[in-house]
């Protein structure tokens, strides 16, 4: 009976050491959160990143930025790492849409929830939430100002991104989602420039040997954008060609304002970023119903409003023009 | 050795139960069809949400005036109020109805003024660009939750719009003229953080010439 007793005792200070191991870990360590990002090489996605951490520890958790160096492997590595390292949320831009579903997978069977950030996964069981720019949206806007500019007709080039990325089908499908239906519009050429300026450039300067007399160029992205119109300047067609990209980078928006291309489609990596440790922290409350997909709304920027934009996002009322 | 023979035959019955348990024969034609229909169909989905859930909220939409006045004195409690969209962001929506006589007829829209308004301030009707998400996400009434895939509530929209380029703009545009007194009711876009209310242009819902 007294053994019995004293086996009792034992079992009740068991969980009781166990209780307040629990607790210690729940109440005294705060949570981490990873933010795993394609690439540090790009400034755009250095202020995807550096946002994510940053509202993350301002939630007050712990933060740390993992550079995937645009390889699908040193990606997994990360994974691997943050779930070994006991990581509770991972915010994701992912290398590959296709390539990364294995490393969401991964976190999803470690119990890691994982909020993806302007680039989306090819799965919607893997991810938590995927807070993505509206790019197609955003495109449909572009491509209307595009047909007014043009006034219905004429002959113009897409340069378009990396094929792998949804993104690029994104754009050019929200595009000719709408300059399709004006027949006079004739596009002469579509070609794959990388997202990279320097292969937008020499790519459309290729493509105007066989259609010197092309009235526009639609890109991309701002950094395409830019490298088309180097070409078109060292072709001396720059005064007449029209060109127009997408992203709201600062070189973009400066080029609006100076006249040198037509117009941008802004993206918002801050509320991107912002977002995704938002829902972080709601999963972390208890909340477990989100958007497997949200968009986040693209604002196109031209002559007429380019006063209100800096690259990245909307000046803050202060920095407005008055 | 009867043991023996008994455990055998338990084992057979069991590896045949779970063998028939594992194992299922359905008809292909039966699973292409299941797979067909767990697609979305954007066409049906967007004639339901017109014809169903648009159609009769239209009435209750703001007077196109009311909220033009309503934005200039208190912008911030009349975008919480009154718009809409189905994404986060800057760009919302609103579902409006007017009335108002026309006053030029353009290329890619129609001019009307306000039937009532002081400020005589003329807005625009398109008649060209119906595209974008103004009509889908103006009501409120879809839930993001709905969708699995980006492509499918773009997809939405591309159809709503395609009704309303094949089925509301023909006989309007083919009648209307300088000095009709319409009926409109729509959706309308502002951008929350930076208001402009210089160049209204309403993506059309409903159509109606009431005096010509």
């Amino acid at each position: 009976m007294i053994k019995e007793k004293k086996y009792f005792l034992l079992l009740i200070f068991s969980f009781g050491l166990l209780w307040g191991c629990k607790n210690k870990t729940t109440s005294e360590q705060p949570k981490k959160i990873a933010v795993i990002v394609s690439t540090l090489n790009n400034p755009w996605f250095v202020f995807l990143a550096e946002k994510a951490s940053a509202q993350a520890k301002k939630l007050g958790y712990e933060s740390k930025i993992f550079d995937s160096q645009n390889n699908t492997s040193l990606e997994t590595d990360h994974f691997e790492n943050a779930i070994a390292s006991g990581f509770n949320a991972i915010l994701f831009n992912p290398t590959d849409a296709e390539g990364s579903v294995a490393n969401v997978m991964r976190a999803k069977a470690a119990s890691v929830p994982v909020f993806c950030m302007d680039r989306e996964v090819n799965t919607t069981d893997g991810a938590t939430s995927q807070i993505l720019s509206d790019s197609y949206s955003g495109c449909v806007a572009l491509g209307k100002y595009f047909v007014e500019k043009m006034n219905k007709q004429g002959k113009y080039v897409e340069l378009l991104g990396l094929v792998s990325d949804n993104n690029t089908w994104n754009r050019s499908k929200g595009f000719h989602s709408l300059v399709d239906h004006y027949p006079n519009l004739k596009m002469v050429a579509q070609q794959s420039a990388d997202f990279d300026r320097n292969k937008a450039m020499e790519v459309l300067e290729s493509i105007l040997q066989a259609n010197p007399d092309i009235d526009a160029v639609f890109c991309g992205n701002d950094a395409m954008a830019m490298g088309a119109y180097q070409a078109l300047v060292a072709a001396g067609k720059a005064d007449h060609v029209k060109v127009f990209g997408f992203d709201g980078a600062e070189d973009a928006v400066n080029a609006i304002k100076d006249g040198k291309i037509e117009a941008t489609a802004m993206q918002f990596p801050q509320v991107m970023a912002e977002t995704a440790a938002r829902y972080a922290d709601e999963y972390f409350k208890g909340k477990k119903d989100f958007p497997k997909k949200m968009p986040v709304a693209v604002e196109l920027v031209t002559e007429k409003n380019v006063d209100d934009y800096i690259a990245y996002g909307k000046k803050e009322p202060d920095q407005q023009k008055k | 050795m009867q043991k023996k023979a008994i455990k055998n035959i338990a084992a057979i019955v069991l590896l045949l139960v779970v063998a028939y348990n594992s194992v299922y024969f359905k008809k292909l034609d039966e699973v292409k069809a299941a797979a067909v229909s767990k697609e979305f169909d954007a066409v049906t989905y967007a004639s339901n949400y017109l014809t169903v859930k648009l159609t009769p909220q239209l009435s209750n939409a703001i007077e196109l005036q009311e909220l033009i006045q309503k934005v200039h004195a208190e912008p911030e409690s009349t975008f919480q109020k009154y718009s809409h969209a189905l994404g986060i962001g800057n760009i919302k929506y609103f579902l409006v109805k007017g009335e108002g006589v026309i006053t030029a007829i353009g290329d890619d829209a129609v001019s009307l003024l306000l039937k009532n308004d002081s400020a005589q301030k003329e807005i625009k009707i398109a008649t060209e660009f119906v595209f974008g998400n103004a009509v889908r996400d103006a009501s409120g009434l879809i839930n993001i939750n709905e969708f699995n895939n980006t492509m499918d509530f773009n997809n939405v929209s591309a159809e709503i719009n395609k009704i309303i380029r094949s089925e509301v703009l023909p006989p309007f545009k083919s009648r209307v003229k300088k000095g009709d007194l319409v009926q409109f009711a729509g959706a309308i876009e502002l951008n929350q953080a930076h208001v402009s209310l210089e160049e209204i242009e309403v993506v059309p819902v409903g159509l109606k010439i009431v005096k010509q």
